[in-house]
This record gives structure tokens, C-alpha cells and sequence, in this order.
């Protein structure tokens, strides 16, 4: 591999945490920057310059404007969002299930066979019992409304709830016992599946509370209204709309007893400002 | 603004109004390794103080090389550097040192 492949392969990792829609430009920057850093011909100067590249890369991803969250664009409707999970927990069972892999005692038989799973029912446990305790329960006052029945819009978003926790859960279990041996860290293993369903299954709440709960795709349009400081005299948070015209989600900037989400459907005569 | 302009952003800021006015000759001038300073152009940027520009194609066509990005102070940059030089009073040093070295 020549210096000049090298460097551009660096830049390109890094590439790889900055937004997608600012990709191009940060590019654009650095490629040209490092034609000049190079033309000293100091590679150990110029290697350098480009492991700065990753600084600069995560500053973008953390000052991404709002809405342009690429991970929110993948799964920004139910299907996509199932079918990524769904292509990754795949993936992960199947390294899982390889020959001589973490797997096999499933299959050699004996007492033990299944310690590996049972290894994993504290750690799955503690992890749903912390997420859960971390994150706020409540989806949200969301009444029955005209777009459909309301047994029939909670019976969707349950299932689809429930589907994410399973398929993130596989995910974790599979993928903690596939990384652990690549990493020489198997004694880490435990640690790691812990961390791993706290951060799951927080993500999997959190997602479902920011969906539309009649089409399930994820709200957008944020917009701030009110005051802190008027707390008294006015409502002040942030209105979600559903991309489809469904309704609106209030989310009030104090969470209170009283201030839970609340969801508001918009009828028909609505949906021209959405077409 | 200026109260929370730290002394890199400070510093950053002099060198450009000095005439380092793309990412390489900031890094140069200030010492500063990459991973700071480009963030920290992005971030004067966000706030205002700088802007940034690429050079024409065809400029650098002619040059034979690739187009640069050009960093510029706006007029709140430049209050902004006033203000920093009262608080750090070892930028003017910096500024007298590169016009030094440019003479």
C-alpha cells in the first residue's frame, strides 16, 4: 500500500462518523489539506494530520444540525427500522452459529451445554431492570382517534415493540459472544452484554416514544414553543409532527405528574399540508 | 462572546486575522495539531466569528493543485479578537512575532 493510499484510507475511516449530508464537503476539506501536508514528503507529520481527521469527524457527528441524524433517516419508518435489526441480529446468529464458534457446547451435549445462555439471564436481567429504571415509562397520553381503533393502533405498536426488544436482545446476545473471542476479551464478555441491554433496550423505549403510534414512522418538524420562564402563564415544549399528517406530539420541556405526551390527530382536512 | 472564547480559539482567531487563512497555515503558525484545529474553525464558523470560502477551480487549476478552503474574520470576529487581546495579552506577541517573521 503506498503513503498516499494510506492516508486517503484514514481519511476515509473517519469519513465514516460524519453525517452523511456533510460527508461530501468534510472530504473535500481534508483531501485537499492533506495534498499539501503531504507535498513535504513526512509521512510520520503527515500520518499524524490525518489522525486528526477523527477529532474533527466526531465534533461533526456531535454538532450535526437537528433532523439530520442519519441514524434517524435509517429507520425512520417501521419497516426499515425492523428489517436493519432484523439484517444485523441475522448476521450476528449466524457468526454465532458457525462451526467451533461460541455456539458449539450448544450442540456437543453434556451438563454444560447451555451455560452460555445461562450466563447471560443475569446480565439480561439486570440490563432490562436498569434500562427500564433509566427511562421514563410513559409513551404519552395518545387518545383514541379517528385514523383508526384504538385496540388496533396500541395491538400494532405493541408488536412492534416487542419485535425490537427481541431482535435487540438477540442482537446483544449473539454479538457480545461474537466479539469477545475477535477481541481477546472474553472475561469482558459478562460486562459487556450488561452495557450492551442497558444501552439496547433505553434505545428501543426511546424509539418507540418518538413514532407516530398510527403509522409508527418517526416524528419530525420539531418546534420549540414557549418559555421556561413562563412556565406558569403559558405551555412551553417541543411539537413533533407525524411526516405522514397523523397528528402532533406535545412534549412538554418540564416533565411533571400532570405534563405527560400527549398526542393530537389531525383529520383530513390536514393532510393537504402534507401532500 | 468573548468571555467564553477560550485561548486556542483566541489564538486561532489572531492567526487568521494575521493572514493564515486555511486550515494547514493555522496548524503551522499555532503549533496546534489538526484534530484541534479544525473543529475549532468549524466552531468560530458556527458561531459567526469566521467564514469560510473555497477557492475558485479554476485558480487553483492554473496552479496546478487542489482547491483550498479560505478562513476570513467577520466584524463580530474582529470585535471578538479585540476583546481576546485585552484577555490574553500574549496574542499581541504572537501578532508581532508573525509580522516579524513575514518581514
Amino acid at each position: 500500500m503506498t503513503a498516499q493510499r494510506l492516508y486517503s484510507a484514514i481519511l476515509s475511516t473517519a469519513g465514516l462518523l460524519v453525517p452523511s449530508c456533510s460527508r461530501a464537503g468534510w472530504s473535500a476539506e481534508w483531501l485537499s489539506e492533506l495534498w499539501y501536508v503531504s507535498a513535504d514528503g513526512n509521512w510520520w507529520r503527515t500520518i499524524h494530520f490525518c489522525a486528526g481527521a477523527f477529532a474533527d469527524a466526531l465534533w461533526m457527528r456531535r454538532n450535526r444540525p437537528p433532523g439530520e441524524g442519519d441514524c434517524a433517516n435509517v429507520v425512520r419508518t417501521p419497516a426499515r427500522c425492523l428489517l436493519l435489526l432484523a439484517t444485523t441480529a441475522g448476521l450476528a446468529l449466524l457468526f454465532f452459529l458457525r462451526p467451533y464458534g461460541p455456539a458449539a457446547p450448544l450442540f456437543a451435549g453434556g451438563g454444560q451445554r447451555f451455560a452460555p445462555v445461562l450466563s447471560h439471564l443475569v446480565p439480561f436481567g439486570i440490563g432490562l431492570l436498569l434500562a427500564l429504571a433509566l427511562t421514563p415509562l410513559s409513551i404519552g397520553d395518545i387518545p383514541a382517534g379517528r385514523s383508526s381503533p384504538a385496540h388496533a393502533r396500541r395491538f400494532r405498536r405493541w408488536i412492534f415493540l416487542c419485535l425490537k426488544f427481541v431482535l435487540v436482545g438477540m442482537l446483544i446476545f449473539c454479538g457480545t459472544f461474537d466479539l469477545a473471542p475477535l477481541l481477546s476479551a472474553s472475561h469482558l464478555q459478562p460486562h459487556a452484554a450488561l452495557v450492551g441491554y442497558i444501552l439496547g433496550f433505553r434505545w428501543v423505549w426511546n424509539d418507540q416514544r418518538r413514532r407516530c403510534p398510527v403509522c409508527l414512522r418517526i416524528l419530525t418538524k420539531s418546534a420549540s414553543i414557549g418559555e421556561l420562564s413562563h412556565n406558569f402563564l403559558e405551555w412551553c415544549g417541543t411539537e413533533l409532527f407525524c411526516p405522514a399528517g397523523h397528528g402532533l406530539m406535545h412534549i412538554p420541556q418540564v416533565a411533571g405528574s400532570h405534563t405527560a405526551h400527549r398526542w393530537v390527530d389531525l383529520d383530513r382536512s390536514w393532510k393537504v399540508l402534507f401532500s | 462572546m468573548a468571555a467564553n472564547l477560550s485561548h486556542t480559539a483566541a489564538m486561532i482567531l489572531q492567526v487568521i486575522h494575521c493572514g493564515c487563512i486555511y486550515g494547514y497555515s493555522v496548524m503551522e503558525a499555532t503549533g496546534l495539531p489538526s484534530g484541534t484545529v479544525y473543529p475549532a474553525l468549524r466552531r468560530l464558523e458556527q458561531e459567526g466569528l469566521i467564514r469560510s470560502h473555497w477557492e475558485r477551480q479554476s485558480v487553483a487549476d492554473a496552479g496546478q493543485r487542489p482547491p483550498r478552503k479560505y478562513y476570513k474574520l467577520t466584524a463580530s470576529g474582529k470585535e471578538t479578537l479585540e476583546a481576546s487581546r485585552k484577555r490574553y495579552p500574549l496574542l499581541a506577541g504572537l501578532a508581532e512575532s508573525m509580522e516579524k517573521e513575514k518581514a
